[in-house]
């Protein structure tokens, strides 16, 4: 097989390129070998992006355990335990979407992206409910947060039945509400934002972009859905498990 | 010649074909994965989400936080590896993420140390300013989480 510079070298006419090789790249190999780097240079920020906020969690949590005690009796595992379910079933269908792309499957590909798209709006509607519940009884950020005790969650009042609002308020459980949102926070929008790009990739998918030298858009979102989900698998537990 | 003189000799991914069994179509770029293997990655993350939210409930005290963190690093590996293909994949993005880790877990572990050096600061103002707090649990008193 003779390549580009030898066609060149020998004056030989040069084949068409491509539609989907861009100009600046040899060959569809390089092309996408150079976007998975990019794309994995990018994910190696986004850690660290989030690692900010996993240091606050880590700092707070180490001076101020009983803080971290009382206020994971207001998060409700069962709702974070559903979307741990929905969001790995979501890495399920991308890492399929690309197997789909692979194998120039694309009514495979445009259902498996569908799927992922729908987990993603699914996880952001539990998320909903739970902000709205955390909203409706005062359970928020910093000095916002004041919760009654009419209000507090049966099994935190089965534990301490003499715990006050008060005591709860003073001793700084408006910053584990902060630690929380901004942690949750951040995630959800990184999965609004998965959101549009899966939304991109249904309406690439549908008209038929894809083949399988040419489909590193499937496979780099999926690496950053990917991500999304490494996130919340650490945020479940640390948040919603220990107290 | 044709259009194939825009492909490379090695369309698949740098040596990393299995013992010459590769599944898909001729000239396919990277690995692909078979569905047993996709759907036996979910399996083990959803039994080892089940394991993690079990051991929860059990009162370990401070071991708590060292098992979820540990379960949780499990899962993530398995989630790198399998589907985000970087067990087929080039070396280098392998040792980006290690990279990447590497000052995270330096991040984390300086600041957490540096930072427990002035809580006996804080005690004090707390003291002298007579702010109440409410009672610190013990945490081996069998309330854990329930």
């Amino acid at each position: 097989m003779s390549t580009v510079a030898e066609a060149e070298n020998k004056h030989e006419a040069l084949p068409a390129r491509p539609k989907e090789l861009a100009m600046h790249f040899d060959n569809l190999n390089q092309q996408f070998t150079t976007g998975k780097l990019g794309m994995w240079l990018f994910l190696g920020q986004e850690l660290l992006f989030f690692c900010g906020l996993f240091t606050a969690y880590a700092v707070y949590r180490a001076n101020h355990q009983e803080m971290f005690h009382y206020a994971h009796y207001f998060l409700d595992w069962k709702l974070g335990g559903l979307n741990t379910v929905v969001l790995l079933c979501s890495s399920l269908t991308a890492a399929w979407s690309v197997r789909c792309a692979q194998l120039e499957q694309r009514k495979g590909l445009i259902i498996t992206l569908a799927l992922t798209f729908l987990a993603a709006c699914a996880f952001m509607v539990v998320k909903y409910i739970e902000y709205e519940h955390k909203i409706h009884i005062g359970a928020v950020w910093g000095s916002h947060f004041g919760v009654a005790e009419a209000n507090f969650p049966e099994h935190l009042k089965e534990a301490y039945p003499n715990l006050t609002a008060e005591q709860l308020q003073q001793m700084g459980t408006g910053s584990f509400f902060a630690i929380y949102f901004c942690m949750t926070g951040l995630h959800g929008l990184h999965v609004l934002v998965g959101m549009g790009l899966y939304i991109w990739l249904l309406i690439r998918a549908i008209r038929g972009d894809f083949n399988r030298k040419y489909y590193g858009a499937v496979d780099n979102v999926a690496l950053y859905w990917h991500i999304v989900d490494i996130i919340w698998i650490f945020l479940f537990p640390l948040l919603y498990l220990i107290g | 010649m044709t259009e194939l003189a825009y492909e490379t000799e090695h369309t698949i991914i740098e040596g990393h074909e299995e013992h010459g069994h590769h599944e898909g179509l001729p000239g396919t770029i990277g690995h692909v994965s078979p569905v047993k293997s996709l759907a036996a990655v979910l399996g083990t993350l959803l039994v080892l989400t089940v394991i993690t939210v079990a051991v929860a409930q059990v009162n370990l005290g401070r071991m708590n936080v060292v098992v979820a963190i540990g379960i949780a690093c499990v899962k993530a590996s398995v989630v790198a590896m399998w589907f985000m293909h970087l067990r087929y994949d080039k070396r280098f993005n392998f040792w980006i993420l290690i990279g990447s880790l590497a000052f995270v877990a330096w991040m984390v572990g300086y600041i957490l140390f540096d930072s427990t050096m002035y809580q006996h600061n804080i005690r004090e103002y707390r003291e002298t300013h007579q702010i109440k707090t409410a009672p610190i649990p013990e945490v081996e008193d069998g309330h854990g989480h329930e």
